[in-house]
């Protein structure tokens, strides 16, 4: 599964990259993260909880990120398994100075499996847009 | 009491209500999750959420550390002691993977059982599932059976080398020949989907190990507790005289009850290990990703055909694509389809050449009809593309192409004997029922108007009464019982385990009339070991036909001995006695007669029977059929189609069923009714789909599109009666073909509607949307 968008941010790009890489926020902004423990640079325990369809549930997984080449861009990655199954995506994030904001675009690739494939695969492009749209949102909130 | 008939007009051939409504009806039926023993702990199967991948670590420390977990296991901690599930179908090349009942290093479907966790109650169990730690290592899936047959392409089972499980050949009469000799070779390529079967019931099983006399009760929900009693001793090592298999009320099988699974293999013997009760029962979610599925074949099909539009032969290259692993009988269902793929027709030369071929997704086996109706969809879809080709009427062609009444028993290129048969009267009787030239008629209006308005037939016959023990595994047989006991009562038990088609009343009607007692007195027992010591259980349509046989036997063998017993108490010899509506009398009808009050209780008091008489009053036989039967009939579908949204409206539906004689027609009915919606189920909406990850799409109602209320038309239901001779009540057996004859008829209906537009095929589910985009063309 595949989506793009993009999104403005009344911020300009190097406020917005440092939010992006600091743990707080991302918390903050990652639908569901309950808790983000961070292990070694750049890679972070996460503890999810979603709901996609039908199926809500726990995830223990990680958060990673790599190709970082501030202010400009990462790509940020994302696992988790637990008993609904499995999610699996990478964000490639793009920022790029517009006026005196950020134009960021996202660019994402996700997988999912068992259960949660199973029962709420009909509504997954619909979840990981919102999901998308709200860590967006929610970063809009932070950096404004 | 008196045994004086109450009713002189015979119960067999009546639509009685079925017996077991009542209790069905008030929730007064016994299911296995309604069993509760002491101490009983519950198991819940932890599962791949991955279609291919390398079992790194199965950890169940966390999982163990909760509140009332009994125990936590890997395929480490059970195969050794759980042997590997049983195929009862072999071929000569046929490589199988090792089935054992836990994923060892690898699992090769999403819903593989990886772990199973075993606790005090099915929250705590469910809790401790989510607790188990497995770290999976993603390996490269193929879910294409086509394919999986390219060069390069990942290995469902790297170990065996080849994605190939098997070859399979057909062939009959000169087929060089009849395509030497076409004038034209009509071709089509054609798809059957994989379907989930979705009993209303999920399977589930209790165990029970009694320690004192080392004996193992196993309740499943089951089509099969004999078979499951020969063939899990296999597997678990316990001897098969210490096993009982119980198989209480089941909520349908259609095949997906007609196997041994990994779970009951673990329960059984997490019973004897922990010493406890083991219950597992299925939820819908794991019912859709690890109970069988079926059809999934897709083949090229090719038709010789002369000028004057006979058809000389039918060859066809078929893929099956069976899954991961072989279940009971999963290569043994494209081989069902060559049998029958000729159809009702003379059609002199066929060959076929199978391919088994394994994917990552869960096995493929026996649904309702198992490998019938693919061959009975693919010779009615081909009809109706010879006429079209040829300019023939699809009627015309099909009917040329019948035996007549007096050609059967007919031999077919395929190699079978068909037993009897008139289908040109089933289709006269259809066509007479759906006013055939009236509907004609109102296809022209409609097609004036610009509406799309098909019609489709299909002219079917399959295989029941399976079978022959010679051509089965394990033995085609039926074992019954009948006991007069020693109050009159009559107990019938019989080994087909019936689970919905309703042979305790129509058992009853056969039996009530052959005895002469009134259908109250009569008790038919099924379904546990320890009463029904042997059966072969129900699949094929074989119940009735086959079990049938054995009662009929059975009730013979008992009236011949209280024949002897009637001639020693009335001073007579046994060829003096007659025996008529259960009464015992001297034929020329002079003196006193006796009934089975009378004889019964002087067979078991035991004071004053005739030198070398056995006390009691029972039989037991085993029947063996000399043919399997050979059912057919016409179904007739007229669709509308909404141009806008593609939508089908199936605006009548005909079906005439020849299945021999009728026991009792309400249940025919009833068999008929629910195969033909499961036809339109996989004609019109059912699909089941895995993604190109092998992740399975369609695990719930919400994405599986089973037919609903609102798509099951008014049936137009109609029968001719052409008994068998492959056993004494003539009956063929109804189990299947609705499922069986209707499919094509309405895939017809819909491609006819289609017509004007050009279509000449599409593949099923034909779904509003494969059809809007048929008619516009996008």
């Amino acid at each position: 599964m595949k989506l793009t968008g993009t999104y403005r941010l009344a911020a300009p790009p190097a406020r917005v990259f440092a939010a992006l890489v600091d743990p707080d926020v991302l918390q903050r902004c990652i639908e569901g993260a309950e808790r983000l423990v961070r292990t070694a640079d750049d890679q972070y325990d996460v503890h999810l909880r979603l709901g996609i369809g039908t199926v809500k549930g726990a995830y223990v997984g990680t958060v990673r990120l790599t190709d970082q080449q501030p202010p400009d861009r990462f790509t940020l990655h994302v696992e988790g398994k637990g008993a609904p199954g499995f999610v699996r995506g990478s964000a490639r994030i793009q920022l790029t100075a517009a006026g005196a904001g950020t134009v960021a675009i996202c660019d994402a690739d996700g997988q999912v499996g068992g259960v949660v494939s199973a029962v709420g695969s009909r509504l997954l492009d619909a979840t990981a847009r919102m999901l998308m749209d709200r860590f967006f949102e929610r970063l809009g909130a932070e950096v404004r | 009491m008196s045994t004086i008939v109450k009713e002189k007009v015979g119960y067999v051939g009546r639509a009685m209500k079925r017996v077991e409504d009542p209790r069905l009806l008030k929730g007064l039926a016994t299911y296995v999750d309604d069993l509760r023993l002491p101490g009983m702990l519950h198991a819940v199967v932890v599962r791949s959420p991955h279609a291919h991948a390398r079992v790194r670590r199965v950890d169940g420390a966390a999982a163990r550390a909760l509140a009332g977990v009994a125990g936590v296991f890997s395929g480490a901690d059970l195969n050794a002691h759980c042997g590997t599930v049983p195929c009862a179908a072999s071929m000569p090349d046929l490589k199988a993977p090792k089935h054992t009942v836990l994923a060892s290093d690898r699992v090769y479907f999403v819903g593989h059982p990886v772990a199973v966790v075993v606790a005090a109650t099915p929250y705590a169990a469910v809790d401790a599932a989510e607790a188990v730690q497995v770290e999976y290592e993603p390996l490269p899936v193929v879910v294409d059976a086509e394919k999986a047959l390219e060069k390069g392409s990942p290995l469902t089972h790297p170990d065996l080398g080849t994605n190939v499980a098997f070859t399979w050949h057909l062939a009959g009469g000169d087929i060089d020949a009849a395509f030497k000799n076409a004038d034209r070779v009509v071709r089509q390529r054609m798809y059957h989907q994989r379907l989930t079967p979705m009993a209303i019931e999920p399977r589930g099983c209790v165990a029970s190990f009694d320690r004192g006399s080392g004996t193992l009760t196993l309740w499943t929900s089951t089509q099969i507790p004999h078979l499951v009693r020969t063939l899990l001793p296999g597997m678990i090592g316990i001897a098969e005289n210490k096993l009982r298999v119980v198989a209480p009320e089941v909520g349908g099988g259609f095949g997906s009850k007609l196997n041994l699974y990994v779970e009951e293999a673990i329960c059984s013997y997490l019973a004897m290990r922990l010493g406890a009760p083991v219950k597992w029962i299925e939820r819908r979610r794991e019912n859709a990703a690890a109970t069988i599925h079926g059809r999934d074949q897709i083949g090229d099909y090719e038709v010789a055909v002369s000028n004057d539009g006979t058809i000389l032969g039918l060859r066809n290259r078929t893929i099956a694509d069976l899954g991961s692993y072989l279940q009971l009988l999963t290569p043994a269902i494209p081989t069902l389809t060559g049998l029958v793929l000729t159809g009702s027709y003379k059609i002199p030369a066929v060959r076929m050449d199978v391919i088994g071929v394994y994917t990552h997704k869960m096995a493929a086996d026996a649904y309702r009809g198992a490998g019938r109706p693919e061959a009975t969809y693919l010779i009615e879809r081909l009809m109706d593309l010879v006429a079209g080709e040829t300019g023939q009427d699809p009627i015309e062609l099909r009917r040329r192409h019948f035996p007549k009444p007096q050609e059967f028993p007919f031999p077919t290129a395929t190699g079978l004997t068909y037993d009897s048969g008139d289908y040109d009267a089933a289709l006269r009787k259809a066509m007479e029922l759906a006013r055939w030239d009236e509907l004609v008629g109102r296809r022209e209006a409609r097609r004036r108007d610009g509406g799309l308005f098909g019609i489709g037939v299909s002219t079917y016959v399959e295989i029941c009464g399976m079978g022959p023990s010679k051509a089965m595994m394990a033995g085609g047989w039926e074992w019954g019982c009948v006991r007069i006991e020693m109050s009159a009562k009559v107990t019938v038990i019989t080994g087909a385990t019936p689970h919905g088609q309703g042979q305790e009343t129509s058992f009853a009607q056969i039996a009530a009339d052959r005895l002469g007692v009134p259908i109250d007195d009569i008790v038919v027992l099924h379904g546990d070991t320890s009463i029904a010591h042997y059966g072969r259980d129900t699949y094929g349509s074989r119940a009735t036909a086959v079990g049938g046989g054995a009662l009929v036997m059975c009730i013979d063998r008992v009236v011949d001995k209280a024949k002897r017993l009637a001639a020693h108490l009335l001073g007579a010899r046994p060829e003096q006695v007659e025996f008529q509506e259960g009464r015992f009398s001297l034929k020329g009808g002079a003196g006193r007669d006796l009934g089975w009050t009378d004889l019964a209780a002087e067979a078991y008091v035991a004071k004053n029977l005739p030198a070398g008489f056995e006390p009691g009053l029972e039989a037991s036989a085993f029947f063996e059929p000399e043919n399997f039967t050979f059912p057919f009939g016409t179904h007739i579908c007229a669709v509308d189609l909404d141009r806008e949204t593609g939508k089908v409206t199936i605006v009548k539906y005909v079906a005439v069923d020849d299945c021999g004689n009728q026991m009792n027609p309400l249940l025919i009915e009833g068999q008929l009714q629910g195969g033909i919606a499961q036809s339109i189920g996989q004609a019109l909406f059912e699909r089941t789909v895995y993604d190109e990850n092998g992740q399975l799409l369609t695990g719930e109602f919400t994405d599986y599109a089973l037919p609903r209320a609102e798509d099951i038309p008014e049936y137009a239901m109609g029968a001719t009666v052409t008994p068998t001779t492959a056993n004494p009540l003539g009956v063929k057996g109804v189990g299947e073909a609705g499922t069986i004859g209707a499919t094509p008829a309405i895939a017809n209906a819909v491609i006819d509607a289609l017509r004007p537009l050009g279509v000449k095929h599409l593949d099923m589910p034909l779904t509003p949307e494969k059809i809007w985009r048929a008619i516009n063309r996008r």
